[in-house]
């Protein structure tokens, strides 16, 4: 028995003797053929110094995180390069699963890259996360139907006119983190915010002050229980979403900008491209200017590869201009540093501007190691969107999140 | 001399008896070897985790926060045993196993009573009904999903406003759905060996007293089968509390349709929480010892059967 | 009147022998109560068989018609087929499902053989022990152990490996193989063992010579439930595994993506699910007998 336990460990050693090393790197699939661009170009560039390989993780970031994790937990020496959500930086610094980028490197990776993605990938002060792609919601309207939002414009607005056209409008309701992304940005477009320090890290306290929270919350709730809200709201993903714009049957719509290239080749409304307006994300105060959501993906390198140097280098590659240009162009994922916007065509990214604008100001979920649990916590006080009342949900939230930041619920 | 004969007490064996002896303990030391392979590889690979998840459990231990690890001794448990979330789980657990167990047992029952007279067709039926006992379960699980999701080629509930899988209830009933499927085919092939067993002389006078098709059910077949029928429905009570493949697969818990099984995976391999997951998982082991418990002594199911005295 | 009751005397023997022991015979109803049971059979078969039949028709519709709901494929297509085998995300699962299913009931069902000779056989202190031991496992919730499995793996090096895998699948089929092979060697004529005993073989000869052979067709069924519950096991392969070095089919099914971002997989996990549902059926279809038999021998002693 003890031959046999032997064996396949020892046929796993093999391999792996000199030459060039390979350097793993973890990322979820996309489409667009970015991600295999981007290799390319780096074995290219990396004159045999090393070879990038892409491996493939499920499509849903909740399960590649669940994929991550689990490997990074058992010391996994093959995640070389890791393709991190923004919200998992925090917790896998804390963790010790990633390592952060030489002070040297720092602003090499940084200069000219827009505030927001810069602020998700660091931790405590140091850069674990390289700033690659972005993502952010727009608020999309039917050009056709509804005028132009004035930038002042609010949620409660949104609604009451979308009310008296009899159209729908259509957000993600999904008990995943497209929820978080849409609370978090309603929070602190309402002043508030989760954490109050985040610095501190695993010692940081809860803010979610009562009016702020209640504010958003308050916007949530009126949208779930007015009739704009789709039937779907409680199951709709960001396709979802898209999909049941397409239909028609909505004037407003809040999602990421690939459903633009997508409304080209809609069929239920004709021209339906062409019909499409841009705004910034709604406020909930109109005097406080919103703060859009924030997505994107960042580069780390694992803490138990036995290749950090090249991995450094080929992050450093990875993400340059060049190739965010190529990822946005082909991909639909917007760039992160501030120049390459200037080369997108009007006729791809004709919102670019607003885009531009929309990351820069965009306000990172909570930066914290325990950042799933209040993911979960949220999830678990705010779902079904038509459920809950703003008052006692905002105490309801709070605790839950004070136990949460501590590890301490048990939430499933 | 006088010693010898003034104590007859000491019992001196025979040689007769000495052999038996040496036959005996070499068929001791035999059987111990035997066994003992066999018995090692399970103590260590249940045994010795479970204690170790019962040692985890005592531990504030969080993968992801390796610089905490402290003993909070029963912290884990009050909080799992006052938290909503747990009971709203564990409800679901008793809900599912319930429904479903009952459900399997009508339809196994009856389902054994058609093999049990059919006059043909026996082994295309026997044959039909162990593909779902060998389906993988990940397999029935995606088969049933798919049949009633919309965007991923379901024929059923086409129109309905929210598909099953998206409610509570819908989706509970999904699970449900697809467990007895899976498992009533194991069911009606106990309860059939069981129903061999009943006397036909039995029947037959029960009849010619004048007793209906239902009477004879209930009061003449089920009683003579019963160690069969408590048997069959301890296993499957225990298969169905520990659930999770089919929730896995068709919501992950989502919908509220969490399991206890499902609860502890989450915990432990989503949070990597092995101090609260082992908690969850100690409580489920809990669970099935004491269902064990209660059907051994309190229905007095006779398992000695199945340890193979009878 | 002779000839009379002859004929009823042969009419009778030949239903009686079709229907088994003490089944009435009623002439005029047979007719309705053979419509009754045919409705019965089918209606069962059908029940057994119909989300087989909706995978199968799934995994020949092309990615675009998945959607169309209908139940026989308009334009079956073995695009899903092509996919599973070319693009590497199932080649290697099956190679893994099949090597570590197959090593576990080998070892499983070698060790069991031994364990059920000693307890149908041998008296020896501690046989109640092990056997209320197995009946425990048996009962055991997987989830229990896999939080320290998965830590113990991780130290040991042993995560995401065949042995991984292989050594919880051993041992939660012990106590399934250990009943069903004692109850099998409890039908064996004790006579047997005795003569070869007479004439001067030792137990272990005893064992090797006459109680293999007969022993052999309850191995072979043992055999058989054990690689329907390794083939089947799902818990441990999603959590000790996250590679393609040891991870099994049902666990691969998990993780299929669709062509693009956002494209759902139905058809490639419809396709590798037919492909993985195959030896399942073959098994049934070549030993059903054994399986049910093996099945009831553990838990009715009828």
């Amino acid at each position: 028995m003890a031959a046999l336990l032997l064996l396949p460990l020892l046929a796993a050693c093999g391999g792996g003797g000199g030459g060039v090393p390979t350097l793993n790197w973890y990322i979820g699939k996309q489409s667009g053929g970015w991600i295999e661009n981007a290799i390319t170009e780096c074995n290219k560039q990396a004159g045999g110094k090393y070879k990038i390989q892409f491996q493939e993780l499920p499509k849903r970031a909740t399960d590649q995180r669940e994929q991550l994790v689990r490997r990074l937990a058992a010391n996994d020496s093959s995640i070389d390069i890791v393709g991190m959500d923004v919200i998992w930086t925090a917790e896998f610094a804390n963790a010790k699963w990633i390592v952060p980028f030489p002070d040297s490197e720092r602003a090499a990776l940084t200069d000219g890259v827009l505030k927001g993605p810069v602020e998700s990938g660091t931790y405590q002060n140091k850069l674990y996360a390289a700033p690659f792609t972005s993502n952010t919601q727009l608020l999309w309207y039917r050009k056709d139907l509804v005028a132009a939002p004035p930038p002042d414009f609010t949620w409660q607005q949104m609604i009451d006119t979308a009310a008296g056209l009899g159209k729908k409008v259509q957000i993600q309701g999904a008990r995943a983190e497209s929820l978080n992304v849409t609370f978090n940005a309603l929070l602190e477009s309402s002043g508030g915010r989760f954490l109050d320090n985040p610095e501190a890290g695993k010692n940081a306290t809860i803010s979610l002050e009562p009016g702020p929270t209640t504010k958003a919350l308050a916007a949530l709730s009126n949208f779930a229980n007015s009739p704009v809200a789709s039937p779907e709201l409680n199951t709709a993903e960001e396709d979802t979403s898209r999909a049941a714009f397409e239909k028609g049957d909505s004037v407003y719509e809040i999602n990421y900008p690939f459903i633009y290239p997508s409304a080209a080749s809609a069929t239920a409304v004709p021209d339906l491209q062409k019909k499409l307006g841009w705004a910034r994300f709604p406020r909930v105060d109109a005097n406080i200017p919103s703060r859009p959501p924030l997505g994107g993906f960042n580069l780390s390198v694992g803490s138990h590869s036995t290749h950090k140097a090249e991995a450094f280098q080929a992050i450093q590659c990875i993400r340059q201009p060049a190739n965010q240009l190529f990822a946005a162009e082909k991909g639909g994922n917007p760039p992160t540093t501030s120049a390459v916007y200037d080369q997108l065509t009007t006729d791809q990214y004709p919102f670019k501007d607003v885009l531009r604008s929309s990351i820069n100001d965009a306000a990172p979920r909570p930066v914290s190691p325990a950042y799933n649990d209040l993911s979960l916590a949220l999830q678990n006080v705010i779902h079904p969107l038509n459920s809950f009342d703003p008052a006692a949900a905002a105490v309801a939230l709070r605790k839950l999140c004070e136990q949460a930041l501590k590890s301490e619920a048990v939430l499933s | 001399m006088t010693n010898v004969t003034d104590a007859p007490q000491i019992a001196r064996p025979t040689a007769k008896q000495n052999k038996l002896t040496d036959r005996d303990k070499a068929e001791r030391r035999l059987g111990i070897r035997l066994v003992l392979p066999a018995a090692i590889v399970m103590a260590l690979v249940t045994i010795y985790p479970i204690c170790y998840a019962i040692w985890l459990s005592l531990q504030r231990y969080n993968l992801r926060f390796p610089d905490d690890r402290k003993y909070v001794w029963f912290g884990n448990y009050t909080k799992i045993l006052s938290s909503g979330v747990f009971w709203q789980v564990f409800t679901n657990t008793i809900a599912i196993t319930v429904i479903s167990v009952v459900i399997e047992f009508v339809l196994g029952l009856a389902l054994a009573l058609v093999m049990h007279r059919a006059i043909f067709g026996r082994n295309i039926v026997r044959t039909s009904i162990l593909i779902p006992y060998g389906i993988i379960t990940v397999v029935a699980a995606f088969a049933f999903r798919f049949a009633v999701s919309p965007d991923e080629g379901g024929f059923l509930f086409k129109h309905a406003s929210t598909p099953p899988l998206s409610s509570h209830y819908g989706s509970l009933a999904v699970i449900i759905l697809t467990e007895v499927w899976k498992t009533t085919p194991f069911m009606s092939l106990l309860l059939l060996a069981g129903l061999a067993t009943v006397p036909n002389e039995l029947v037959e006078a029960a009849k010619v007293d004048g007793a209906s098709a239902w009477q004879r059910l209930l009061k003449v077949i089920l009683p003579t089968m019963k160690s069969a029928v408590m048997v069959a429905l301890l296993f499957r009570t225990l298969d169905a509390i520990r659930i999770f493949d089919t929730v896995y697969i068709q919501t992950k818990g989502a919908n509220n349709t969490a399991t206890l099984s499902q609860l502890g995976y989450n915990q432990l391999i989503n949070q990597l929480n092995l101090g609260l997951g082992s908690a969850v998982s100690v409580l489920l082991f809990l669970l099935v010892v004491l269902i064990a418990f209660i059907f051994v002594k309190g229905f007095r199911t006779d398992l000695g059967a199945v340890r193979g005295e009878r | 009147m002779s000839s009379q009751t002859s004929t009823v005397t042969t009419h009778s023997s030949r239903a009686g022998g079709r229907a088994g022991a003490g089944r009435p015979q009623v002439a005029p109803d047979r007719r309705r109560i053979e419509f009754k049971w045919i409705v019965l059979t089918i209606f069962i078969i059908v029940y057994a068989l119909i989300p087989l039949a909706w995978i199968l028709s799934l995994s020949f519709k092309s990615p675009a018609a998945v959607t169309d709901g209908k139940l026989i494929p308009t334009d079956p297509s073995l695009e899903n087929y092509r996919t599973i085998f070319t693009t590497g995300v199932f080649v290697r699962p099956l190679i893994n499902s099949i090597g570590i299913t197959i090593i576990s009931t080998v070892i499983a069902v070698a060790l069991a053989t031994l364990a059920a000779y000693a307890i149908a056989r041998l008296n020896f202190p501690g046989k109640r022990l092990v056997l209320t031991a197995a009946l425990a496992i048996a009962m055991f919730p997987p989830i229990s152990i896999v939080g320290p499995l998965f830590n113990m793996w991780r130290s040991l090096g042993l995560y995401d490996t065949w042995p991984g895998l292989i050594i919880p699948y051993m041992t939660f089929a012990l106590p399934m193989s250990i009943w069903v092979l004692s109850a099998f060697f409890r039908e064996i004529p004790w006579e047997l063992e005795q003569a070869a005993g007479v004439d001067g073989a030792t137990p272990f000869q005893a064992f090797r010579k006459v109680i293999v052979p007969l022993a052999a067709p309850g191995v072979f069924t043992a055999a058989i439930l054990v690689f329907f519950f390794a083939w089947n096991d799902f818990v441990f392969a999603i959590t000790l595994t996250s590679t393609d070095r040891s991870r099994t089919v049902p666990a691969a099914l998990n993780f299929f993506t669709g062509a693009s971002q956002f494209q759902q997989p139905t058809g490639a996990i419809s396709a590798a699910a037919i492909i993985v549902t195959i030896p399942i059926i073959l098994l049934v279809l070549a030993f059903q007998r054994r399986i049910v038999a093996g099945l009831t021998a553990g838990a009715v002693k009828g």
